[in-house]
Formats: C-alpha cells, sequence, structure tokens
C-alpha cells in the first residue's frame, strides 16, 4: 500500500513522449506566423487576436473550474484540480505577453507601423479625431473607448489575474506540504472574491478585446456567450489532459477513475446545451426585434462562408456533441470523447473566426487567412503546452494532502483515524 | 460502486467535516415514522391557526375573481401608458418561485447531489401550487374567461388560429407543459411513499386512499427497477423545462422594441433570477416547518446552508445581469435605453429599484458569511427579502420601461386598485391552503429518499450494506 501523505514521495510524471510536441508547435507555428507577418501584416494582426482569445479562453476555463471547484466545497474535481490551477496559472503567466503584439497592432498608426490599427474605433480616434468626435457610437463609450481605456482594462484584467490565479495556486501547493485546514480555507476566501473578478475581467475581456472589433454593435449576452464557449473547450481539454495522465506510469492512476470522467463528461454536455441556449436566445431577441443597430452583426456574417461557419456552428458546436454525449456511457468511452476533443477545439476555433473574421474579411474568410490563424493558434497553444508541462512536473500532479480527497474517491475514513493519518493538519 | 485505490488518506479535519444528511444516527424506522406522522394523527393546533386564515384568504381571491369577471379587467389598474400591471408582475413572481421545485428534483437528481432528498418534495409541492397561482392571471386577464381555451389551437366555427409569433401564447404552452411534467415527476416520487402511508393507514379510508394511489406499489426488485426508470427519464425531461419557462417567460418582453425589455441577457437573467426567488419561498416555508414538525434531523442545518448558497449564487449571477443591463444601455449609447435604465434608479420608482437592488443583490451576499447561514432567524428574515424584491424586479421591469411613454404627452403613473391589491393577497391564501392541505395529508418529505441516505445505505460507511446496523 502506497502513502501519498507527503510531496517528496512523488516522482515527477513521465512525460517525455509528450516534451517534444510543444515545441514542435511552437516552431511550426512561428515560421507559419513570421511568413504571415511578412506577407500580409495587417491579417497577422487579427491571427493573433484569435490565437489570443483562444489561449484566453483556455486559462480562463481552467481558473472559473478552479473557483468554481472551491465555491461548491466539491470533492470530486479534486484529483483534476491541479490541471486546471497551472492552466488558471497561465493568465498571469503567458497571456500578458502574448497580449503584447495585440497592444503593438492597436496603437499601429500613432507609432509608424503603416498598418490600420486592429481596432477600426481606435484607428478612427488616432488617424481621424474629426470624425471620431462625430461617431456617436464611440463617443457613447467615453471613458471607456480611449487608448488610456483599452490598456487600463488590460493592465487591470492581467493584475487582477495575477492577484487570485497565482493565490489560489500558491495556497494549494502550500497544501500539499502542511495538509492544513487553513489552505482550504484560504482557497475558499480566493474564490469567493474571485468569481467576482472573473466576471468582471472576462466581461471586460470579451468586450475590449473582441466585441470591441464593431464597436458600434452591443448585446448584453455577449460575454457569457464567449464564457459559455470558452468553458466548454476547456472542459474539452481537461478531459483530454486527464486521460493522457492517467496512461502515465504515475500515481494519478490511483486518484483519476471513472467518477471524475464522467463528471467532467456531464459538464461538457451541460455546456454543450448552455452555449446553444446563450447563443440562440441572443440571435433570437435579435432577429425577432429587428433594429438595425443590432441586426448588423448578424448581418455581416451571413455573407459569403460565414454562413457556412454559421450552419457549421448551430451543428458541429451543438447538435453533434448533444446527441454524441446523450447517452451516459458515451462520457466514458475514449472513442467518443477523444474525436470530441479535437471537434470542441475546431468548434472553439470556428466560433472564434465567426466572431473576429467579418472584420477584416467583411465578404468571407479566405484560406490564407485561416492559414494564419491556425499558424498563430499552434504557436500559442505550444507555448501554453510548454509552460503548463513546465509547471505541472514541477509539482505534485493532484493535491496530495486537500482534505476532500477521500470523499472524492468515495473512501470511508474514520474521525478515529485522525491522530495517525499521514494527511492530517497538524 | 467506487474503483479500488491503494492510497491510504486522512480524514478531513474536524472544522471541514461535512454534517450528515440525516443527523444523530436515526434509524430508518424512526425516519419514517417521524415524517408519516405529520399526516397522521389529530390536526395539530398550528395547523388549523395557520389554515383558517389562509382559507379566508382564498376565499377573497375567488370572491375577486368573481367580481372581475362579472364587471370586466377594467377593476384593475392597468391603463394607458401601463397596460401591463400588477398582473402580469404576480404572473412572473408565482412562476419564478415555482422553479425551484423541479430544480431541486430534477437537476440536483441529474448532478447527484444527494441533499436534495430533504427538500425536494415539499419543493414541488410548492412548485405546483405557485404554477397553479400564477395561472390565474393570464387566464383571467382575457376578461372572457370562458373564451379561454381559444387560447389553445383547436379547430373552431371561424378558423381563427391563436397568433402564434406572440410570446404569450408560447407561455400557454411552456407554463401547461411545465405544470403537467412537474405535477407528474411529484406524483410518481410520491408512489413507494404512498404506499408506506398505506402500509400504515388505520382507518379504512385513508387505507383506500392511500392505497388506491400507491398504484398497488409493494417495493419488489421490479417496481423499483420501473421506478428509478421513470424517475430518471422524467428528471431529463423536466431538465429543460425548467430551462425553457422561465426564458420563455422572459421573452414577453425581451422580443419587444421597448427600451428596458429588448435585452438579450434576459433568458438566462429570468432563469436565475426564477431559481434565486423559488429557493427563497422553499427556505421561507422550510425554516418554520423543520422547527414545528421536530424534522430537524432530517433538514439539517447543511441542507440550510447548501440553499443558502444556491440563493447567493443565484442572487450574484442577477446582480450581473442587473449591472450588464445598465452597462449595456449606456455602451449602446442608445439614448431611450439610458433614459429607462437612469430613470428605473434615480425616477418615479427609485424606491422600487433600490428595494430590489438591497434585496436581490446586497442582502444575499451575507450568505457568504457561515455565521449567517447558520442562523435561522437571519436566513428566514433573509428569504423574505428575496421574495420581496423579486416582486419589485418585475414591478421595476414592468412599470418604468412603460409608464414613461417615447412622448412626455404619454407619461402616466401607475397605481394598483384596490382589486389588484386583494387579488395578490388572495394568491397567497390559495398557496398556504394548497401547501397546508398537502402537509396535512401527503409525506412531506421523501420518505424512501432520505432512507438512501443514511450511514446504512452507503455500503462504505461502517454501518453500511451487509456489515449489520440499523434495519
Amino acid at each position: 500500500m502506497s502513502s501519498h501523505g507527503e510531496s517528496e514521495k512523488f516522482v515527477p510524471l513521465d512525460l517525455s513522449r509528450w516534451k517534444n510536441l510543444p515545441i514542435v508547435l511552437m516552431v511550426l507555428g512561428g515560421i507559419g506566423a513570421l511568413i504571415g507577418l511578412a506577407v500580409d501584416p495587417k491579417q497577422f494582426g487579427y491571427s493573433w487576436l484569435l490565437a489570443f482569445m483562444f489561449a484566453v479562453s483556455l486559462c480562463m476555463g481552467g481558473f472559473f473550474l478552479t473557483l468554481i471547484h472551491h465555491l461548491f466545497d466539491a470533492s470530486w474535481s479534486v484529483p483534476i484540480r491541479r490541471i486546471n490551477e497551472h492552466l488558471g496559472a497561465m493568465t498571469y503567466q503567458v497571456l500578458p505577453f502574448l497580449f503584447i503584439p495585440i497592444g503593438i497592432y492597436a496603437m499601429a498608426p500613432a507609432i509608424g507601423l503603416h498598418l490600420p490599427s486592429l481596432y477600426p474605433w481606435m484607428n478612427e480616434l488616432l488617424t481621424n479625431p474629426a470624425a471620431a468626435g462625430h461617431d456617436h457610437a464611440l463617443q457613447a463609450k467615453q471613458p471607456l473607448f480611449t487608448v488610456a481605456g483599452f490598456f487600463g482594462v488590460a493592465a487591470f484584467n492581467f493584475v487582477m489575474w495575477f492577484i487570485f490565479a497565482r493565490g489560489l495556486k500558491a495556497w494549494s501547493l502550500k497544501q500539499d506540504e502542511t495538509g492544513a485546514a487553513e489552505c482550504t480555507l484560504k482557497m475558499r476566501f480566493y474564490a469567493s472574491l474571485g468569481i467576482f473578478v472573473f466576471a468582471v475581467t472576462l466581461t471586460l475581456g470579451a468586450i475590449m478585446w473582441m466585441k470591441a472589433l464593431m464597436h458600434e454593435w452591443f448585446s448584453t449576452m455577449y460575454p457569457v456567450y464567449y464564457f459559455a464557449g470558452s468553458v466548454w473547450m476547456t472542459l474539452a481539454t481537461v478531459y483530454l489532459v486527464a486521460a493522457i495522465l492517467k496512461r502515465q506510469n504515475g500515481q494519478l492512476r490511483e486518484v483519476l477513475k471513472q467518477k471524475q470522467f464522467y463528471f467532467i463528461g456531464s459538464l461538457i454536455f451541460a455546456f454543450t446545451v448552455f452555449y446553444a441556449y446563450v447563443t440562440f436566445s441572443q440571435y433570437f431577441i435579435i432577429w425577432n426585434a429587428n433594429m438595425p443597430e443590432e441586426t448588423f452583426w448578424y448581418a455581416v456574417r451571413e455573407k459569403g462562408n460565414f454562413w457556412d461557419l454559421g450552419m457549421l456552428l448551430i451543428f458541429g458546436h451543438f447538435f453533434l456533441p448533444f446527441l454524441s454525449l446523450l447517452r451516459i456511457d458515451a462520457k466514458l468511452t475514449l472513442p467518443v470523447m477523444v474525436p470530441l476533443f479535437v471537434w470542441a477545439w475546431i468548434m472553439h476555433f470556428v466560433d472564434l473566426e465567426f466572431n473576429i473574421g467579418p472584420t477584416p474579411h467583411p465578404n468571407g474568410i479566405t484560406a490564407g487567412s485561416v492559414a494564419l490563424d491556425l499558424a498563430c493558434l499552434a504557436f500559442m497553444v505550444g507555448l501554453l503546452a510548454l509552460v503548463w508541462l513546465r509547471n505541472f512536473r514541477a509539482h505534485a500532479p493532484y493535491p496530495i494532502r486537500d482534505p476532500r480527497l477521500a470523499e472524492g474517491l468515495d473512501m470511508y475514513v474514520a474521525p478515529s483515524d485522525i491522530a495517525t493519518a499521514p494527511g492530517h493538519a497538524k | 460502486m467506487a474503483e479500488q485505490t491503494n492510497l491510504k488518506l486522512a480524514p478531513p479535519p474536524r472544522s471541514l467535516e461535512r454534517i450528515p444528511l440525516v443527523q444523530n444516527n436515526r434509524s430508518i424506522g424512526w425516519i419514517s415514522d417521524q415524517i408519516a406522522q405529520i399526516a397522521e394523527g389529530k390536526t395539530p393546533m398550528w395547523w388549523w391557526l395557520a389554515f383558517i386564515p389562509s382559507i379566508l384568504l382564498a376565499t377573497m381571491l375567488f370572491v375577486m375573481l368573481a367580481y372581475l369577471v362579472s364587471t370586466g379587467v377594467g377593476v384593475w389598474g392597468p391603463g394607458h401608458p401601463v397596460m401591463w400591471g400588477w398582473a402580469i408582475i404576480n404572473f412572473v413572481w408565482w412562476i419564478g418561485i415555482g422553479h425551484a421545485g423541479t430544480l431541486i428534483s430534477a437537476i440536483l437528481f441529474l448532478l447527484r447531489q444527494k441533499w436534495r432528498t430533504a427538500v425536494n418534495r415539499a419543493a414541488e409541492a410548492m412548485t405546483i401550487f405557485a404554477v397553479m397561482c400564477a395561472g390565474i392571471f393570464p387566464v383571467v386577464h382575457i376578461g372572457r374567461v370562458w373564451f379561454g381555451y381559444w387560447l389553445f389551437p383547436l379547430p373552431n366555427s371561424n378558423s381563427i388560429w391563436p397568433q402564434f409569433r406572440s410570446p404569450l401564447m408560447w407561455d400557454v404552452f411552456a407554463v401547461s407543459t411545465y405544470f403537467t411534467v412537474s405535477a407528474l415527476f411529484w406524483y410518481i416520487g410520491l408512489v413507494p411513499d404512498l404506499a408506506v402511508m398505506r402500509d400504515r393507514a388505520k382507518t379504512k379510508i385513508r387505507k383506500f386512499a392511500y392505497g388506491l394511489f400507491s398504484l398497488g406499489w409493494t417495493g419488489s426488485n421490479r417496481h423499483w427497477s420501473n421506478y428509478e426508470k421513470a424517475y430518471l427519464i422524467l428528471a431529463g425531461l423536466s431538465t429543460p423545462l425548467v430551462l425553457s419557462v422561465h426564458s420563455i417567460v422572459s421573452l414577453d418582453f425581451a422580443v419587444s422594441q421597448l427600451p428596458g425589455w429588448h435585452t438579450t441577457i434576459f433568458p438566462p437573467y429570468f432563469v436565475a433570477g426564477a431559481v434565486f426567488s423559488g429557493f427563497g419561498m422553499v427556505l421561507t416555508l422550510l425554516i418554520p416547518l423543520r422547527t414545528i414538525c421536530k424534522l430537524e434531523d432530517v433538514i439539517t442545518m447543511r441542507h440550510i446552508d447548501l440553499m443558502c448558497k444556491v440563493t447567493l449564487a443565484t442572487g450574484s449571477i442577477v446582480g450581473y445581469a442587473y449591472g450588464m443591463e445598465f452597462f449595456i444601455a449606456w455602451y449602446g449609447g442608445n439614448p431611450f435605453e439610458r433614459t429607462i435604465f437612469m430613470n428605473r434608479a434615480f425616477g418615479t420608482f427609485w424606491w422600487g429599484y433600490w428595494t430590489m437592488i438591497a434585496c436581490n443583490v446586497v442582502f444575499p451576499q451575507l450568505f457568504w458569511i457561515k455565521k449567517f447561514r447558520h442562523n435561522l432567524l437571519l436566513v428566514w428574515i433573509l428569504s423574505i427579502f428575496v421574495n420581496i424584491g423579486m416582486w419589485f424586479e418585475r414591478f421595476e421591469i414592468v412599470v418604468t420601461s412603460l409608464y414613461r411613454d417615447f412622448i412626455p404627452a404619454n407619461w402616466g403613473y401607475f397605481r394598483p386598485t384596490w382589486v389588484d391589491i386583494a387579488t395578490y393577497m388572495g394568491t397567497f391564501g390559495l398557496f398556504f391552503t394548497l401547501f397546508l392541505l398537502f402537509l396535512r395529508f401527503l409525506p412531506v418529505i421523501a420518505i424512501s429518499e432520505v432512507k438512501g441516505v443514511t450511514p446504512q445505505a452507503d455500503p462504505h460507511h461502517p454501518l453500511g450494506g451487509a456489515k449489520g446496523g440499523h434495519h
């Protein structure tokens, strides 16, 4: 019988089979992105933004799953919490650096790049202040839609993520050493404030970085829509990562059971429905009211191949995963879940393309623009995977002394064992 | 059954130990006795003290409805420019309350939340009675109630079909489907417990009545197997219904072009608000009930604590929606939208807006603190605040979006009539009358389900499975 009461007994997982993959992705993606930058520098900005929003989805998804784990005082998700904590930590470890090109592209006309700004409203503000003064949609958003507002929101988001995602991870790692209940209480404290921080920062990020590409448009549902797609894709990722890690000869085999995979699968199913629900609600309410200041956003997405992307989202983002996951046993069947993970990534990519694409390509995306999007995405995913694996190898693969671990594994531990149990708080 | 693991793990420290779902190691027999006795024996004095005012209020409701039908809907307050008044506010409010029951029964069942067992029965009953109260308003508001069946797409002599493009028609289908499935779900869950009541009955009438409705239940493996399948299927069917009903109610407003109503976040915001108000009402009912009926070992502080957390979560989601509405009213730059929201907060009905904010967003934040979640009096008071706040939310949505029309010449004010007030108060009478009758004649807690979450029923627990224990 092995005892996992102390973190030093853990041998880092053997991830050698995977160690080259991030580098390969980074190199191939980086070369592709550089070629794209040279050939079509304007498109590079939008491709980078698309990949960045994908990265934000993944990191914020991990942050959210960590938050709700603590808020619900859940036990089943203890074994997968470390996966989520490391994803959440990249909100401050990686995202600020990935944002730098977006900041540069947003300011392009002002810093002599001979390119329009990524954001039409910023372009107007920097190149034609007189026209900007007559743009009602822009003037209504003052002082948020200014250079200071744009960078202020980004700085606020990164600082908040640093404080809260870091705090959650730090106390979790500390509990690996001490097993103290105090760590759980501290994590709950961070989560209680963190959920508000999450809501505000995700809302601001979705609005300022993506919705602002068409600043005349507005919808109260938009941040919820981005949130639903992001968590859906993150859950699919966590499922696959957990499945891969379980196959390694590591201690995770002891804690990653059917229950964990079934519950993640159920959450993927729930978010499949939730995404469809919010997406349909937003579309239906706008379509039914038929007000031009709202419908134009959808009207431009019915042109060219955006119509096809829209159809693909209806059937691929909802019907296919919904029908695939309806059966209880499907959530535990790897031949179903692994392709579904790949599909979830494709669908989230398509969803972001549907949101971002019409700004640079009003008549439809091109093969070249998609190729550059994929190159930027490969580079960022490679970088995220590299950082995540480095973090994961540096610590215990799950919260080894979490007080809810036994409950999460459906083990009954008699209270009389308290005095002798290795993980008990002193 | 859980897969085997070789880990040796520590129990949680005392400060993080969970309160058991049935406290004080109560035996399975005690659970049957304690729950069944509420519906057996002599009617207690407290019941009469609650029932008599309730039935009087319910009588007042029917008098008011008779007055309205005989006189016309003009006896209610709506008029230009507020053409929707208390009737739709009360309809949405009661429908919202009717969300907790099926949420607890269906969604928490699918999510394997065992704590639901102690509260689901009463919450489901509450749901059904709340939906009945809600249904009164749209039915009588049509004026000539004898033509109410025209709401359904029945072929008739004039070949006139309902206007399917109207969200009010969608309400008819959504609410009637929700009511039917909720009632069916409630009844299916009752069958094993009705058999318990039948077996315990001492009079022929009770034996016959419980026997009739328990459908010949014997507790055989086959019965349980069919029961579990039916329950799971109904849970699966009810889950989308819970979400759809208030989403469709929200569309009554959101599909319009009116500032203050037309906003895309309305469907999930209404659903969250409905769950919020539903849990508020569940707490309002169950906190006194657990004390009066001595059910503290079954409806434990853990149940209260968890319901407070759901209230906090949904209240915060509602707060987010309020914030987003305000933010997008500013962000969108539509002067009419901005005016409506500024007027809500600082106009004539400012008091309603801030009552809503205080009750729905500010006060529930106290539930972050465990000490407050475990103070029953405070929780009960806050649960009533939730109900008040959610009524004012609907008041603000309906009245403040209508009373200032686009042209100042169309500006007006809204005052309810005494018939409005008496009708609304009367629905409380109907609701509590039905709930008290439910308490007196049916098991208020799902006996068989609570037995399933005792340590004795847990094969991993030393008291559970074949290891010996209470049977």
